[in-house]
C-alpha cells in the first residue's frame, strides 16, 4: 500500500503548515518593527571620554590581553605632557577591534580599569570588505562632547542614538560586581593628589640624565 | 658532597646544603617564602620583612627574617602560621600604603612580584586611606633608566647590585623614616654600564627602561632563550618579542656564563635589528650608485664573477658576528668552491688564531671564582667584555688577589691588589721585569706565585703588537697551576676560528699544516687547497697593490675596525670585485658591487661559541628584515649556481657536518646544546684530545722608541654601525678625547680642555690624566671623532692655535 501513503505526503505536510496559520506570529517585519533589547545587550564597543573631554583609555591592553577572540590591538605611548590626551602618563594612541572576530563577550568592558570601553546596543554593522569590519580608534571614540561615531551614516537600519543606550552595563563590571563600586573608576590616574605639595628631592632637571 | 643539616620545615624534615640562608633553603626543597629584598645574586639586608617566618628557639616561636638567617641543624620552622600569615598581611598592607595603585600603566604590571605576592599572602583589602606619597615622576636618572619614586618599596635591590655588583655606588636612600626615598646623587646621573640589571632586579616598577616604556605588556611577549652578541663572553639572554618585533632583552641566570647580569650594550643594542636604515633588498652597483635587485640576479651576478678568477684571487673577511653554521658554510664555499685559504674573521685587530683559539691549558669563565690570583694582561675588561668584568669583580670580592697591566688606567684597578702600569709600546720591557720580580714589582710576582692563577690574556689596543699578548700569556703559562683566557671582543669570534675562518686553521681547531685532518677534510668537501692563506692585513696589502682582485666582506666593516683604516679604504677601492654580506651599507660596503642583505642576529638560529669554548645555542626571534636572508642559506645557493653541492640549506645539517668533520666539535648533538636539556652549553672538546694545542712560549717583543706612543683602546659605546643604529645607546658613543700625562701636556704646550690635534688630521680636547705613563698619549678608537685614525705605534701630537 505504499502508494496510499505516496499519496497522502503532501497533505500531511501541509497539515503542519495549517496547523499554524491561526497562531500569533513569532517574527518581526525586521527592519520596520524592532525587537527591544535587554538592558544588557551586547553590541559595539565605543570608547568613552571623561566630562573634561579627556579620553578615559589609558593603553593598558587589559582588554587585548582579556580578549577570548583575540580581536583587540592596543598599543600604548606617553602622553605629550603640554597637551595630554588621557589623565595619567600613559594613552591609547592604537585602538583597533576586529568586529569580524569580536564574539561579544564583554571581558573587555571587565577587564577595564578605567570603563573607557563599553558596550553599546547598535548591532548592525553589515560591510563590504573585511578590512572596512576592523574598527579603529576614530570610529570607536566618542567625540568630545560625548556623541558617539559611526562609519555608517543613519538608515533604517542603523539607529545611532542606540550607540548611546548601554548603561546596564556599569552594575555587572563594577569591582567586584559590587553596587557601591559602581560607576566608581577602578584606578587612579595619577598617583599624585593634587592637593599634596611634591615631596622634596631630586628633579628630572638634577638628575641630569646626561652620558658618562 | 657538601655538609648538609637536617631542618624542619611545618613538619617535614628535609636535609639540606649547610651554610646557605633559610629562604634559599626552602626554596630548595618546594617551600617559597614570598620576598622582596632577596635576591641570589646580592648580599642579604633583610629590608623588606616579607620573609618572616616562625623559627622555634629557645624563647619558644619566634618570627624571623629567612634571608639573613642561616640554617642549623635542627632547625624548626613554620612558614604558614597564623602569626606568619599575620606578619605577611601586615607588610604587605604597609608596603601599600604609599605604593600607587597604576598597574595599567605600569611597566612591570603583569610581572610584578609586588602584584603577585599582594594576591597571594596579601590581606585583599587596605585600611589606609591617607593620600599616598607624591613625587615629581618619572624622573630618568640616567639615558636609559627611569625612575618612579612613590612606586618603590626601598628593598635595595638596586642599591646593592650597583654598589657590590658593578662597582658604580651611584644610587642611595635620602632622608629618613617616613621620608626615606630612593636617589641619584645631585648632579651626577646613574650612568653605569651595568643600569638596566637594576629595572630587571626591581620588584616594582620603581625603575623602568626608557627603552620599553609603554612598548607592550608582559603577557602578550614572546620569549626566545639565546645569547648575546655583543661581545665573546655570550651571556645567556631572554630575547622578548611583541607583533614581530624584539621590544626588550633581559639576563638569564647562566651560572657559568653571567649568573644573569648583563651591560647595558647587551640589553640595548636589539634596537638596530629593527633599524630603517638596514639593507633590505639586494644591491648591485649601477651606473648612478646602488639599484635593488633580485636575489637570484644578484646570485647570478656573485657566482660569475667569484668563478671567473683563481682561488688565490680571492680572499674573505669577517664571519665573527655569524652563527657557527654560517661561518663553517663560508669557510667550506671560499676553500671547497672558491678554492681560496684568504680567508680572515679577525681584521688584523686580534690575536694569533692558534693563540685565540688553541691556548692550553684554556681556563672557562667559573675558574675565576676559583683563583687564587687573576692576572689581566689586555684590553679594559669594563670596556671590551663588561659581563667578564662583573666575573673578575666578584672573584675579587671572594678573595681573589687580582693584578692588573696595562698602558693607561682600567676599570678594574680600583680592585686589583697590583696595577702594573707601562708606557704603551713598552709593555715587554716591564713583562721582563715583571716576570723576573724586579725591584718594584715584587709584590705582584708574590701574588702570581700563589695558584691557582687564571691570566686573562688580550691585545690592550690595536696599537700594541699582537705578540704581546702571546708573550704575557707565555708568562703565565710559566706560572705553577695557571690557565689561561684569551681576551677577543668580537660577538662570535671564538667561532669563526674554530669553523676554520683563519688563515691558518681549519674547521674543528686544525692547523692548516696539518696534513692527516686536511686529507679527511678534502675527503668530505671534495676539494681543499692547502697551506696558509693570507690574513686580513695581508690580503688588503695585495688587494691594493693588485695582487688579489676580488673580496667578500661578511659582515665586517674593515675601513673602521682594521688598525690602518686608510689602507683598507685604497683596498676596497681598488678591489676589480667585492661582494658584502651585510645588515647595513657600512663605511667599507659601500664600495662593494653587490650588497647581499644578511640576516643578523635575532633572526637566524644555529650556534655560538664563546671566549672560553663554551657552545651554545643561538636562537632567531624574529623573522629577517624585508628579503635578508642567513648567510648559509645564500651561500648554498651561490655554490649551486656554482655547479657544487654545499649541503648548507640547513642549519640543522650543518650542525650535524660541523660534528662529523671538524674534530673539536666531535659528538656534539642538538641534546648538549638544547636550553630545555641543561640550559648552559657545554664546552667543546667535549671528550678527547682537540687536535691542536697552542702552549705560549715567552717570546721576546721590541720596545718601540719614539716620543709619544698611542694606546688606542676600544670604548663599550662605539661609533659603529650597530652602536649607531640603536637608538637607546646611540647617544652615549664616547667622543673624541687625547687623555695625557700633565707632564707631557706642558711639554706641548697645552692645558685642560685645549684643542690638539692627532696626525694632522684629528682634532680633539685634551683631558690631563696622570694614571697615563709619560710618554704615551691615550685615544678611544672608533668614537666620534676618531673614525679612520691609523693604529700606529706612535703618534705626532701637535697643539691647535686658538683651539680652547
Amino acid at each position: 500500500m505504499t502508494w496510499i501513503s505516496d499519496l497522502l505526503g503532501p497533505f500531511k505536510g501541509f497539515a503542519v503548515t495549517m496547523r499554524q496559520v491561526g497562531k500569533p506570529r513569532v517574527t518581526r517585519k525586521y527592519p520596520q518593527e524592532k525587537r527591544v533589547k535587554p538592558p544588557r545587550f551586547h553590541g559595539r564597543h565605543v570608547l568613552n571620554r571623561y566630562e573634561d573631554g579627556m579620553e578615559k583609555c589609558i593603553g593598558c591592553e587589559l582588554c587585548a590581553g582579556v580578549c577570548p577572540a583575540n580581536c583587540i590591538y592596543v598599543r600604548g605611548a606617553d602622553n605629550p605632557p603640554d597637551n595630554p590626551v588621557s589623565p595619567g602618563e600613559r594613552y591609547g594612541f592604537v585602538y583597533e577591534i576586529n568586529m569580524l572576530r569580536c564574539i561579544y563577550c564583554a571581558m573587555c568592558v571587565e577587564a577595564c580599569p578605567t570603563e573607557a570601553i563599553t558596550m553599546t546596543h547598535l548591532f548592525e554593522m553589515s560591510v563590504t570588505s573585511k578590512e572596512d569590519a576592523i574598527y579603529t580608534k576614530d570610529e570607536l571614540l566618542v567625540d568630545p562632547d560625548g556623541t558617539p561615531n559611526h562609519p555608517q551614516a543613519e538608515s533604517p537600519l542603523i539607529d545611532v542614538k542606540e550607540l548611546r543606550l548601554g548603561d546596564g552595563w556599569m552594575r555587572a563590571t563594577s569591582s567586584a560586581g559590587r553596587a557601591e563600586y559602581e560607576g566608581v573608576v577602578a584606578w587612579t590616574p595619577q598617583a599624585r593628589n593634587p592637593d599634596l605639595p611634591v615631596e622634596a628631592g631630586q628633579s628630572a632637571e638634577s638628575t641630569g640624565g646626561d652620558d658618562g | 658532597m657538601p655538609d648538609t643539616v637536617s631542618i624542619n620545615i611545618n613538619g617535614v624534615a628535609h636535609d639540606v646544603e649547610a651554610g646557605q640562608r633559610l629562604i634559599v633553603a626552602a626554596e630548595s626543597v618546594g617551600e617559597v617564602i614570598p620576598r622582596f629584598c632577596h635576591h641570589d645574586k646580592l648580599e642579604p639586608v633583610g629590608k623588606c620583612r616579607m620573609c618572616l617566618v616562625e623559627v622555634e628557639g629557645p624563647r619558644g616561636k619566634v618570627l624571623m627574617p629567612s634571608c639573613t638567617l642561616l640554617v642549623s641543624d635542627g632547625m624548626v620552622v613554620d612558614t604558614e602560621s597564623a602569626v606568619v600569615k599575620k606578619a605577611q598581611e601586615g607588610v604587605l598592607e604597609f608596603l601599600l600604603i604609599n605604593h600607587p595603585l597604576d598597574c595599567p600603566i605600569c611597566d612591570k604590571g603583569g610581572e610584578c612580584p609586588l602584584q603577585d605576592q599582594t594576591m597571594q599572602w596579601g590581606p585583599g583589602e587596605s585600611r589606609f586611606v591617607e593620600a599616598k606619597r607624591n613625587f615629581e615622576k618619572p624622573i630618568p636618572v640616567s639615558d636609559v633608566v627611569l625612575l618612579d619614586r612613590e612606586r618603590c618599596v626601598l628593598c635595595d635591590r638596586c642599591v646593592r647590585a650597583a654598589d657590590d655588583i658593578a662597582g658604580d655606588p651611584l644610587l642611595t636612600f635620602i632622608d629618613r623614616g617616613n621620608h626615606v626615598q630612593i636617589q641619584t646623587f645631585p648632579n651626577e646621573p646613574f650612568s653605569s654600564y651595568f643600569s638596566g640589571n637594576t629595572v630587571q632586579l626591581c620588584p616594582v616598577g620603581a625603575l623602568t627602561s626608557v627603552d620599553y616604556r609603554f612598548k607592550a605588556r608582559p603577557w602578550d611577549l614572546g620569549h626566545t632563550r639565546s645569547v648575546s652578541f655583543v661581545d665573546t663572553v655570550h651571556s645567556s639572554v631572554d630575547a622578548q618579542t611583541s607583533r614581530g618585533k624584539l621590544v626588550r632583552v633581559y639576563g638569564i641566570e647562566n651560572d657559568r656564563v653571567n649568573e644573569g647580569w648583563l651591560s647595558d650594550k647587551d640589553r640595548f643594542i636589539f634596537s638596530a635589528v629593527h633599524s630603517p636604515d638596514r639593507v633590505t633588498a639586494p644591491l648591485v652597483r649601477g651606473d648612478d650608485g646602488f639599484e635593488e635587485a633580485s636575489w637570484s640576479d644578484a646570485m647570478a651576478l656573485v657566482a660569475s664573477r667569484l668563478g671567473g678568477y683563481l682561488g688565490g684571487e680571492v680572499g674573505a673577511i669577517g664571519g665573527a658576528n655569524n652563527t657557527n653554521e654560517e661561518a663553517y658554510t663560508l669557510a667550506k664555499f671560499m676553500r671547497s668552491v672558491v678554492g681560496s685559504s684568504n680567508l680572515d674573521a679577525q681584521l688584523g685587530d686580534g690575536l694569533n688564531p692558534h693563540l685565540a683559539a688553541t691556548v692550553t691549558p684554556r681556563a672557562t669563565i667559573d675558574d675565576l671564582d676559583r683563583a687564587a690570583t687573576i692576572f689581566v694582561w689586555g684590553p679594559d675588561l669594563k670596556e671590551t667584555l663588561p659581563v667578564l668584568y662583573l666575573r673578575v669583580r666578584k672573584a675579587v670580592r671572594n678573595g681573589a688577589t687580582l693584578v692588573v697591566a696595562s698602558p693607561a688606567g682600567t676599570g678594574l684597578d680600583a680592585i686589583a691588589a697590583h696595577v702594573v702600569r707601562y708606557r704603551a709600546g713598552s709593555g715587554s720591557d716591564v713583562l721582563r721585569k715583571f716576570a723576573s720580580g724586579d725591584k718594584g714589582y715584587e709584590g705582584a710576582r708574590e701574588a702570581l706565585d700563589a695558584g691557582p692563577v687564571v691570566g686573562l690574556v688580550g691585545r690592550s689596543s690595536l696599537a700594541e703588537d699582537p705578540m704581546m699578548a702571546e708573550a704575557a700569556a707565555g708568562v703565565v703559562r710559566s706560572l705553577p697551576d695557571s690557565k689561561l683566557l684569551t681576551l677577543l671582543t668580537r660577538a662570535n669570534i671564538y667561532g669563526a676560528l674554530d669553523m676554520g675562518l683563519a688563515p691558518n686553521l681549519l674547521p674543528g681547531r686544525v692547523s692548516t699544516a696539518d696534513d692527516e685532518h686536511a686529507e679527511m677534510l678534502e675527503d668530505a668537501w671534495g676539494h681543499l687547497p692547502r697551506g696558509t692563506g693570507r690574513s686580513t692585513t695581508q690580503m688588503l696589502e695585495d688587494l691594493a697593490s693588485g695582487a688579489m682582485r676580488a673580496m667578500v666582506l661578511v659582515g665586517a666593516d674593515p675601513v673602521r675596525d682594521c688598525p690602518d683604516p686608510g689602507l683598507a679604504q685604497r683596498a676596497l677601492e681598488a678591489a676589480e670585485f667585492v661582494v658584502a654580506f651585510d645588515a647595513f651599507v657600512t663605511d667599507s660596503s659601500i664600495h662593494a658591487d653587490v650588497i647581499l642583505p644578511a640576516a643578523v642576529w635575532g633572526e637566524v638560529s644555529g650556534t655560538a661559541t664563546n671566549l672560553e669554548g663554551r657552545v651554545q645555542e643561538v636562537n632567531a626571534s624574529v623573522r629577517p628584515a624585508g628579503q635578508a636572508r642567513s648567510l648559509n642559506a645564500a651561500l648554498d645557493d651561490i655554490a649551486h649556481l656554482m655547479g657544487v653541492d654545499l649541503r648548507a640549506a640547513k642549519v640543522a645539517d650543518v650542525t650535524r657536518e660541523i660534528a662529523a668533520v671538524a674534530p673539536a666539535y666531535a659528538g656534539i648533538t642538538p641534546d648538549h646544546l638544547t636550553f630545555e636539556s641543561d640550559g648552559d652549553g657545554v664546552i667543546v672538546p667535549l671528550e678527547g684530545e682537540q687536535p691542536l694545542k697552542f702552549i705560549p712560549v715567552e717570546v721576546s717583543v721590541p720596545v718601540v722608541t719614539s716620543r709619544l706612543t698611542l694606546h688606542f683602546p676600544d670604548a663599550l659605546y662605539d661609533d659603529g654601525v650597530w652602536n649607531r643604529n640603536a637608538p637607546t645607546i646611540a647617544g652615549l658613543a664616547r667622543q673624541a678625547e687625547a687623555r695625557l700625562h700633565p707632564r707631557d701636556a706642558s711639554m706641548l704646550p697645552v692645558h685642560e680642555g685645549d684643542i690638539v690635534s692627532i696626525e694632522e688630521r684629528f682634532v680633539m680636547p685634551v683631558t690631563l690624566d696622570d694614571t697615563v705613563p709619560v710618554g704615551s698619549i691615550v685615544v678611544p678608537r672608533n668614537v666620534v671623532g676618531t673614525k679612520g685614525l691609523t693604529a700606529s705605534t706612535s703618534v705626532k701630537v701637535e697643539a691647535v692655535e686658538g683651539g680652547a
